[in-house]
């Protein structure tokens, strides 16, 4: 408020305003402090780091942009991206329309709507760790009870397979973990806007001749917009940097966030290329959210 | 009276009080996480706490895999241990960073008497320019291919200890039809492929480094090696495959695989092999029960051989950190030689049986440490435990080269490149010459820094 005052009137403000302005940066400094602190200090310090080579008993040598072109001359790191973005498009497509969809089917009331709330949201409140090892026992090659379902019971497959394991299908399985574990959150945004448009609305539409169909994209579709839009970016931004589902896993599928990690923290951590890694992370995910809160979220 | 008796408690409260903040803490990491084993540690930290007023030891309990990443983190915040508990390979590569005091790690070898440790174990943590020690050597296992001698036997198949053998009994075995699998080798990129890889690579005398320190990885013989294990791997349960080999021996579906002398009591003993077998859950699933019957029908070939023998095993140390406070490193020495007592280190032994083998030639071979309380080792005949032990005296793996050793050779060992390219050649399907000069590339990038 204090700021906006300052712009808007600048040199203007009378003596007294100019008093109430500087009054009003004295209040604010212990928090600019602490956030400078807590957020500034670590964000410059990494982008220092990254330009040494950091010994563990903290001896530090300037080696410039080696650790940048160490980054991007390796082979695997493209591949990394690659792999992410096939991770971000099949997790966020999957969860926005999964979502989407369960809202739609659910948001009339009916009996037992409680129950099957609570059901939908169990995958996403259960800890990773535990629906990670089920889901590994699940799909266990030998005594998992998948591939006794599907090849002793119904013989539906000739040979046992190892849909996790192998690097063919473990990004399917991750991306379809993902969705199961986070669908829910997104039906949950979804939903919450999805019962606040008024019925009055549809019954307009449906006047113009608009059926089932033509009311979804005339009406729906429009008032759901920034909810969509919130819903893709937020899990855009947490799964560019999930780290734990997916190690957890299927640690052979390699995101950038694993690459990270084998990159720099496998053996003897390696701080500066991690450095590097982050701010180049950081940098991309920081224009990219610029980019959709300009022009796709229009604020 | 009461006024005197007062100020008498108070006084000792006081002592006791003042014992307790001026007292010396030794921070040990140990990898031994189960709860069973940590408590065992803890009673032997409190009688040395008893024994030794003012010294308090705290117990930390990392796993295996995390100790590389957290030991990082406590350098860098400056808060590492005084000492810790890890396999020869790290402590090599802790040492090249600086953060291990190898003169009082020296000095704890020579004050217990240098010649009472089997030599191949003083051997692995040695580091030759400074002709001092990176860890106490504390205990060992040996690994070998365990496999089923009954099911050998029937097949008129001989023992798994040449590659030959090795290849026809796998393909022999291997029924993926009857859920049942010729071996299982490592192929999941981690420390477990390594181990199964190493074993080959040494018995075809593939090594890392020749003796003059120069790379050599990259060779012929390991271009056989990785093809040879390549091959190896069409025999395995689908998949990447790692430690999840023991609950699948355990259930009868493996005619072979790796694992070390630390599966001793899964195999002898019921309550050791419950949690590998899913009977409860799966009452049809076959090889679901406990087989009393196992122990009598499994053998361990611990040497493989291609062109000379070899056998590999693990060096577990006691490392003494880098640390400014003398008192604490005083402190940390006599902790490290109370632990090689012998009742410290036969008690320290039968935690884990097979797997934590002494490295003290005297005491390997007393009663004490051979009278197991499960009477596990009696079962396998006292005589082959004490080989298995005494093959200490020769233990190899890739950072020793002609009794010379490189520590590059640990870092090598901690950045995972050996069963990552493992991974690449048998999971990805990459050619074995494009693994191998992946490997390479990758160790050069370690040997330059």
């Amino acid at each position: 408020m204090i700021g906006v005052s300052i712009q808007s009137t600048g040199e203007y403000m009378t003596p007294l305003e100019k008093a109430e302005a500087r009054f009003g940066w004295k209040l604010v400094a212990p928090t600019i402090l602490i956030l400078s602190l807590l957020i500034l200090y670590p964000l410059t310090y990494n982008v220092y780091l990254s330009f040494f080579d950091v010994q563990l008993n903290g001896s530090k040598t300037f080696v410039g942009f080696e650790n940048y072109l160490k980054l991007v001359s390796n082979p695997d790191y493209y591949a990394a991206i690659w792999t992410t973005t096939l991770y971000l498009f099949g997790t966020v497509v999957g969860t926005t329309l999964l979502g989407l969809a369960m809202a739609l089917l659910l948001r009339d009331p009916f009996k037992g709507r409680g129950l099957v709330n609570a059901a939908i949201m169990l995958p996403y409140v259960a800890p990773v760790i535990s629906v990670v090892f089920g889901w590994q026992f699940l799909f266990d090659p030998i005594s998992g009870v998948v591939n006794y379902l599907f090849v002793d019971v119904l013989p539906i497959w000739s040979e046992r397979s190892n849909l996790i394991g192998d690097p063919d299908s473990a990004l399917w399985v991750v991306v379809i973990f993902d969705v199961w574990k986070h669908a829910p959150i997104a039906y949950l945004l979804i939903l919450s806007k999805l019962v606040s448009i008024s019925s009055e609305q549809y019954e307009a539409a449906a006047i113009d001749g608009y059926g089932p169909i033509g009311r979804f994209f005339h009406v729906t579709l429009p008032e759901l917009y920034f909810v969509l839009a919130t819903v893709v970016l937020l899990r855009l931004i947490w799964n560019l940097n999930r780290f734990e589902d997916v190690y957890l896993l299927a640690p052979n599928v390699e995101t950038l966030p694993i690459f990270t990690y084998y990159q720099a923290f496998t053996g003897v951590i390696d701080q500066g290329l991690a450095a590097a890694t982050s701010v180049i992370q950081l940098a991309v995910l920081s224009v990219f959210i610029w980019f959709y809160i300009k022009k796709v979220m229009k604020w | 009276m009461r006024l005197n008796n007062l100020i008498i408690k108070l006084a000792a409260v006081g002592v006791s009080f003042s014992s307790v903040v001026n007292a010396t803490t030794v921070e040990y990491w140990t990898v031994q996480t189960q709860s069973d084993r940590l408590q065992t540690i803890e009673i032997m930290a409190d009688v040395f706490e008893a024994l030794n007023p003012g010294i308090e030891v705290n117990i930390i309990g990392v796993d295996e895999n995390d100790m590389a990443k957290q030991i990082a983190a406590a350098a860098a915040a400056n808060t590492l241990p005084d000492l810790i508990e890890v396999g020869s390979e790290l402590s090599l590569a802790f040492a090249e960073e600086g953060i291990v005091d190898t003169t009082a790690n020296t000095e704890v070898i020579n004050k217990i008497g240098k010649q009472r440790f089997y030599n191949g174990a003083l051997g692995l943590v040695e580091n030759p320019d400074l002709q001092e020690y990176v860890a106490v050597p504390y205990s060992g296992w040996v690994q070998g291919i365990w496999y089923r001698a009954d099911w050998f036997e029937k097949a008129g198949l001989a023992p798994p200890t040449t590659w030959q053998n090795i290849e026809k009994a796998a393909k022999y075995f291997y029924k993926p039809e009857q859920n049942q699998y010729g071996i299982l080798v490592g192929t999941k990129a981690d420390s477990y492929a390594e181990q199964c890889y190493t074993q080959f690579a040494l018995s075809n005398d593939a090594g890392q480094f020749n003796k003059d320190g120069e790379l050599i990885f990259n060779s012929n013989a390991q271009k056989e090696v990785l093809d040879f294990y390549k091959n190896l791997a069409q025999y395995n349960p689908p998949g990447p495959q790692t430690w999840r080999a023991r609950d699948y021996y355990l259930q009868g579906k493996l005619a072979m695989f790796f694992y070390s002398s630390y599966i001793l009591d899964d195999i002898a003993l019921a309550e050791a092999a419950a949690s590998s077998l899913s009977s409860e859950n799966f009452k049809d699933l076959k090889g679901a029960t406990f087989d009393p019957n196992l122990a009598k029908h499994t053998r361990l070939a611990t040497t493989i051989t291609k062109t000379s023998p070899s056998s590999f095993g693990t060096l577990v140390g006691l490392t003494i950190m880098k640390n400014d406070n003398k008192e604490e490193v005083e402190a940390t020495k006599s902790f490290i030689e109370y632990m090689n007592e012998k009742d410290q280190v036969v008690a320290y032994s039968h935690m884990a049986v097979g797997g934590h083998l002494p490295m003290l030639r005297d005491i390997a071979e007393t009663d004490e440490f051979l009278n197991d309380p499960k009477g596990i080792f009696t079962q396998y005949g006292k005589e082959s435990i004490k080989e298995i032990v005494a093959g200490f005296d020769n233990i190899r793996n890739f950072s020793v080269v002609d009794g010379k050793t490189f520590p590059k050779s640990g870092e090598i060992f901690a950045k995972q490149i050996i069963p990552r390219m493992v991974y690449q050649a048998t999971i990805e399907n990459e050619d074995t010459q494009k693994s191998l000069d992946w490997a390479e590339q990758e160790m050069n990038k370690v040997i330059a820094e």
